[in-house]
This record gives structure tokens, C-alpha cells and sequence, in this order.
């Protein structure tokens, strides 16, 4: 068995999809919350200057998506074939664009004015534009009563729950014109091993 | 043998790179390119109101990278092992960092303020990145492994399209990353089709 070692800061922000497929997975690993005085120290280590990165066996990964990726796969859980795999990609693409839409606004625009500008904007017409498509996406993968690809779970998934938390917390009944993306919500949020660690996780501010 | 069709604009874009892939793997593919009036029309169409897609024996794939990692695999470029695989990801995912800071300097209407992001990006950012990019190339001029792999194909691709945008040759001195150029300009398919691309 590898060992994994998994960097980043207290919080679930970029690092929490990996955290995800990982606890899907059961798959132990040491979950490294650098402390921002600590980070000088450790960014020259890591290949692109940034956290998350995941450590396998002395092997250093950066770049989230590249991360949850693999850890998904490590089960299994990354799609069946080529097709499927790429799907889930894309699914975890499109999540992974919304968030770093919100990023925008949270983390890098400083003007006030600006970023209510831009809050808004997300949430009255570009995310109501994407949840239409990705409840249009989960729909044609049989119905939309399992999940975004295949019949088990993905790191597509694991993206999904960090941007509804995320965005639900902003808007309680965001989801609501979206009923198959709410009821997978509900779904990814009792999986095996997803559950335990929704429950014991830290509690952070993002 | 899947049927393998492409949908673009004509120009380099986002798609370049994935149709370098499709040559570099001697993979047939249909190279639909249309004009920006067909677009509204096609629009609803995609999976996410975008382009490029892929549609892959009637299944349409959208978002660039989860397209290039797909025809990748298929061109047998993706890494020999999931480590590989995901150091060639995680490359991959640095170039398209550094893509989200060009689309902003390239459509940045106000010219004053171009010109402050597009020196930024040249005095900066883009120097920072090569520096850090030197160090994960191989002096092989590999990214991942020592042969080739889409992480290598994405980069030379990228470089290819900033090459109108900045003065000189931005690889000069950076013996790692000229080697990947080579290495990528060096494979038959990709220099059959960039012999193509850029004679007219």
C-alpha cells in the first residue's frame, strides 16, 4: 500500500475533493493542515510554488483536480472506460469553472463594489445558466437517480458536493429548480466512508 | 474503429492542441471548424454551451482538457503508470493556469490597461512559470517519464500560440523546455500537420 500524504491548509477549499475520494475509498493518509507561517518553508518543495499537493510514496502531485484524479482512480472510482473517464472529467471540469468563478470574487477582487458586482452576476446568471446544464447531464446518464457516470460514484462527485456546499451556503434553496443535482447532494452525502468524514472532518471556515 | 469529430472555431484557440494530439496518435478525426454566425445555432447543441467538443461515436464530450486527456489515452500519450498519468495532469493543469492569464490580457478592451497586464505577464508571470517549468522538464526535454506524453504536446502548443503575442523567442535560454519543443516539432504526425497548419 502507498502511503499518502496530502498538504494544505486548514481548510477544505482546494484540497477537499482528494480528502472526498480518499475517504470513498478508505484509504488511509496523513492529512498535512499547514499553518500559513509554516508555508515560506514548504512552498519551495512543492513543484508549482502551491498547495494542495499529495505525496505518494515520495512522489509529489500538485494541481487539485490532478490530485482527486488520481486518487479516485486508486479505487476505481475515475470511470470504466475512456468515454466514461472523460466524462467525469468534464462533469469536474464544469464544477471545478463555478468555483473558480466564486474564487474570483472571494479570493482575488479586493474592490468592494466589485465583488458584490461579480457575486451577483455568478449567482443570478451564471449559475443558474450551469445547474441547467449539469441537471440536463445527470439526467442522461439513465434518469438521473445514480450518478453522473456510470453506476458508482466519481471524483465528479467529489467536486459536485464541494460546489453545492458551497454555493447552498450562500443560497439555501439554490438547487431547488434542480431536483435530480439535490437529490444526488443527499446521495453523495450518505456514501460509504464520504459519510463518516462529512461527520468528523473539521469544521473550517472554507 | 470509433468515429472521431471535432468541433471548433478556425482558429488555434483551444483547440489546437487537441487536433496536435489527434496527429501525433495518426488518428483520423473529422476537423469541423465553423464561423462565429454558426455558433448561436450550435450552442444549445453542447453539453455546457461550449466549445470545443468531441463527439465520439454520437456521445459529445466538452471542456478542452477532459477532451485532450481522452484522445491522449487514445493516442497512447497519457503516461505508462497512474503516477505518470497524473504528473502529465498536473502539467497540464499548470499550462492552463497560466492560459486563464493570457484569455485576460487578450481580451482586455481598454488599451492602456492591455498593455499594463500584457507587461505584467511578460516582465512576471511568464518568466515565473518558465522558470518553474524548466525545473519539472527533463533534460531529455520530457515532462513526464522520458517519452513523450500530451503534458509535452500541451506545452508546445501553448508556446505556439503566444509566439504572435510576445517579442522574442521566449524559450532562449531555457535548455529543458527547448528540448520539449523539439522533442514535440520532432514527431512525424505533429510535424506533418504543423507543415500544414502554418502554410497559407
Amino acid at each position: 500500500m502507498p502511503s499518502y500524504k496530502l498538504y494544505y491548509f486548514h481548510g477544505r477549499g482546494r484540497a477537499e475533493p482528494a480528502r472526498l475520494m480518499l475517504a470513498a475509498a478508505g484509504l488511509p493518509y496523513e492529512d498535512i493542515r499547514l499553518e500559513y507561517e509554516q508555508w515560506p518553508e514548504y512552498k519551495p518543495k512543492m513543484p508549482m510554488g502551491q498547495a494542495p499537493v499529495l505525496e505518494v510514496d515520495g512522489t509529489m502531485i500538485c494541481q487539485s483536480v490532478a490530485i482527486a484524479r488520481f486518487v479516485a482512480k486508486e479505487s476505481g472510482r475515475a470511470g470504466k472506460t475512456n468515454i466514461e473517464q472523460a466524462w467525469a472529467d468534464m462533469m469536474a471540469d464544469g464544477f471545478v469553472d463555478m468555483l473558480n468563478k466564486m474564487a474570483d470574487y472571494v479570493w482575488y477582487e479586493e474592490d468592494e463594489a466589485r465583488k458584490a458586482e461579480k457575486k451577483k452576476t455568478f449567482f443570478d446568471t451564471t449559475l443558474p445558466e450551469f445547474l441547467g446544464y449539469f441537471e440536463k447531464l445527470l439526467v442522461a446518464n439513465n434518469g438521473g437517480g445514480g450518478f453522473f457516470v456510470g453506476d458508482g460514484l466519481t471524483h465528479a462527485e467529489a467536486f459536485f458536493l464541494c460546489l453545492s456546499d458551497d454555493i447552498i451556503a450562500e443560497k439555501p434553496n439554490v438547487l431547488s429548480p434542480y431536483p435530480k443535482l439535490a437529490a444526488l447532494v443527499e446521495r453523495i452525502k450518505t456514501y460509504p466512508g464520504i459519510k463518516e468524514w462529512l461527520a468528523k472532518r473539521p469544521q473550517t471556515p472554507f | 474503429m470509433p468515429s472521431y469529430k471535432l468541433t471548433y472555431f478556425k482558429h488555434w484557440g483551444r483547440a489546437g492542441v487537441l487536433r496536435l494530439l489527434f496527429a501525433a496518435g495518426g488518428i483520423e478525426f473529422e476537423d469541423v471548424r465553423i464561423e462565429r454566425d454558426q455558433w448561436p445555432e450550435l450552442k444549445p447543441k453542447t453539453p455546457m454551451g461550449q466549445i470545443p467538443i468531441l463527439e465520439v461515436d454520437g456521445t459529445i464530450i466538452c471542456q478542452t482538457k477532459a477532451i485532450g486527456r481522452f484522445i491522449a489515452k487514445e493516442a497512447g500519450l497519457a503516461g505508462k503508470t497512474p503516477l505518470e498519468a497524473a504528473q502529465a495532469d498536473m502539467i497540464v493543469d499548470g499550462l492552463s493556469d497560466l492560459q486563464v492569464k493570457i484569455v485576460d490580457f487578450f481580451i482586455e478592451k481598454d488599451a492602456k490597461k492591455k498593455q499594463e497586464k500584457i507587461k505584467e505577464f511578460a516582465e512576471k508571470t511568464f518568466p515565473v512559470f518558465l522558470d518553474t517549468y524548466e525545473k519539472l522538464a527533463s533534460s531529455s526535454g520530457h515532462f513526464v517519464g522520458d517519452a513523450l506524453t500530451w503534458a509535452d504536446v500541451d506545452f508546445f502548443s501553448l508556446m505556439f500560440f503566444l509566439k504572435d503575442h510576445l517579442p522574442n523567442d521566449p524559450l532562449k535560454g531555457y535548455v529543458n523546455l527547448s528540448k520539449v519543443r523539439d522533442n514535440v516539432t520532432s514527431n512525424p504526425g505533429i510535424a506533418a500537420w504543423m507543415e500544414k497548419e502554418t502554410s497559407h
